[in-house]
């Protein structure tokens, strides 16, 4: 009994050692929808939730729709309307994926390193298949995290004349930075 | 010629005074009942659907029933703008008290083209309310085209209103007449374009200066969330309010921004998020300190990543230490 209350002991332990998943819940998300035509479709997210797992490279993102602030009450409104991005039923955006080749990111070193995620993202309930570039900076233990990309809006059935009027980007950019 | 003028009298011969005098008459019947016509057409149609919003039909008489704006916001999120005057929608029931009014005044070979002026009008002013409207909504992605949202009794109201105006009286004053046409339209175009612009160039109020719809305790606030989320979220979502409690941890991120957060003992928790023009107000906040924050709630979200509930905190202050 002894024996093995030891041995579940050991593997718990190794389980913590090896543990190779940070997390943080103050990640940046911007969402920029701005055109020549309107500035102000454009948002930021501080809260958003991220994980990466140095050993395996899976890397998820969830944000909470709600908590982009953008800086007019009425553009956030539309934002979050039924017809756009319908933060009641969808309250957030998630994105899952795994960084290619991981093993060439030296976690335990200092550097910078160009990396390709192959992942989902998911929208207003539809998931597309996405591939992110993005860069990997491991300095003091740190490790930053920053992708820049773009969606296109009707993938994931967001329309309306705003878009159309080139009020709203068609393809909006994503600027993803975390700190882990 | 008919007539002639001798001095001031007019001078219309025999027959002829009596032909014109006939037609004279005939033509002041069509016009009187063309106006009674299109006064009960316009009355009917103010009762009919004027507009379609995907499957939801929306009447003349919505406006000033308070329904229009309830509707559009329950729908699809797009309230009215400018709530503070929603008292002024209820001057738009004077188009049925007026159109009603006219008739009666017509009836009895009374004055009546003032209240009919008014009622055309300001059928006109809305009309042109409810398609620029529709066009915000088809902006949002409610349809493909205002136009092909108007309804058949939107257009019949139109052509009704023009007609109330033009046979509202005797006089071929036709500049006065079609300047009562125009006028609804041109301030309604205008009102509403101001107001828009208004809107958009509007930026949200310092959260400092907002009056809290709750206060409450961070431990509190989490397990509220977590025994029942949709309820809170119904509750919370996009209120101010001033949460107090013992912060578990602080980030102050490179930008100069900062999250302090709230967590109880299951890891679910509360984050803040503090704008760089707050940092000077938080830079002393450390894990561990007793403090009171107020923020616009954007609800929460239970995270996969983390196994935890998680409630976003945007426009943050700290409310005092």
């Amino acid at each position: 009994m002894k024996k093995t209350t030891f041995v579940l002991a050991l593997v718990f332990a190794a389980g913590a050692v090896f543990a190779q998943k940070k997390t943080t819940s103050s990640a940046t998300v911007t969402f920029d929808a701005t055109t020549p035509k309107d500035a102000l479709p454009k948002a930021e997210n501080k809260t958003v939730i991220g994980s990466i797992d140095t050993q395996t490279g899976a890397v998820a993102f969830e944000a909470a729709v709600k908590n982009f602030a953008f800086s007019n009450p009425k553009i956030q409104e539309h934002f979050n309307a039924p017809n756009w991005l319908d933060s009641d039923k969808y309250p957030k955006f998630t994105y899952t994926g795994t960084i290619e080749k991981v093993n060439k990111v030296k976690f335990d070193k200092n550097g910078t390193y160009k990396v390709q995620v192959n992942g989902t993202i998911t929208v207003k309930g539809v998931s597309k298949e996405s591939k992110v570039e993005g860069t990997i900076t491991v300095a003091d233990g740190k490790i930053k995290v920053a992708a820049n990309f773009s969606i296109k809006l009707k993938d994931f059935g967001v329309t309306g004349q705003a878009i159309e009027a080139g009020k709203v980007a068609e393809e909006p950019s994503i600027i993803v930075s975390a700190e882990f | 010629m008919y007539f002639c003028l001798t001095g001031s009298q007019p001078f219309i011969s025999g027959t002829r005074y009596n032909e014109f005098m006939t037609n004279s008459t005939t033509s002041s019947k069509t016009v009187k009942w063309l106006h009674l016509g299109s006064g009960l057409i316009l009355l009917i149609s103010y009762f009919l659907p004027w507009v379609k919003w995907e499957s939801i039909k929306v009447n003349g008489f919505d406006l000033p029933a308070g329904n229009f704006f309830h509707i559009s916001e329950t729908n699809f999120k797009l309230g009215n703008p400018f709530p503070q005057f929603a008292f002024s929608f209820y001057a738009f029931w004077l188009i049925p008290v007026l159109i009603i009014l006219t008739i009666a005044l017509v009836s009895q070979h009374k004055k009546s083209a003032f209240p009919a002026f008014v009622a055309g009008a300001m059928t006109l002013s809305q009309i042109t309310v409810y398609y620029l409207f529709t066009n915000t909504l088809v902006d949002l992605g409610v349809g493909h085209s205002a136009f092909a949202m108007l309804q058949p009794a939107v257009f019949i109201a139109v052509i009704a209103s023009a007609i109330f105006i033009l046979t509202a009286s005797s006089t071929n004053n036709w500049l006065k007449k079609f300047a009562w046409i125009i006028i609804g339209p041109v301030l309604a175009f205008s009102a509403y374009k101001m107001g828009e612009k208004y809107v958009m160039s509007e930026t949200f109020t310092n959260t400092t200066d907002i009056k809290e719809d709750y206060t409450v305790n961070a431990t509190d606030l989490i397990r509220e969330f977590t025994l029942n989320d949709t309820a809170a979220n119904n509750k919370y979502r996009e209120k101010i309010l001033v949460v107090n409690g013992k912060t578990t941890q602080v980030e102050r991120l490179s930008d100069s921004t900062t999250i302090i957060q709230f967590a109880d003992s299951t890891g679910s928790y509360i984050a803040f998020s503090f704008e760089k023009e707050q940092y000077e107000k938080v830079k002393e906040i450390k894990a561990g300190d007793e403090v009171s924050l107020k923020g616009s709630c954007s609800g929460s979200i239970f995270s996969e990543i983390l196994g935890t509930t998680s409630i976003t905190f945007k426009r943050s202050t700290l409310n005092k230490k």
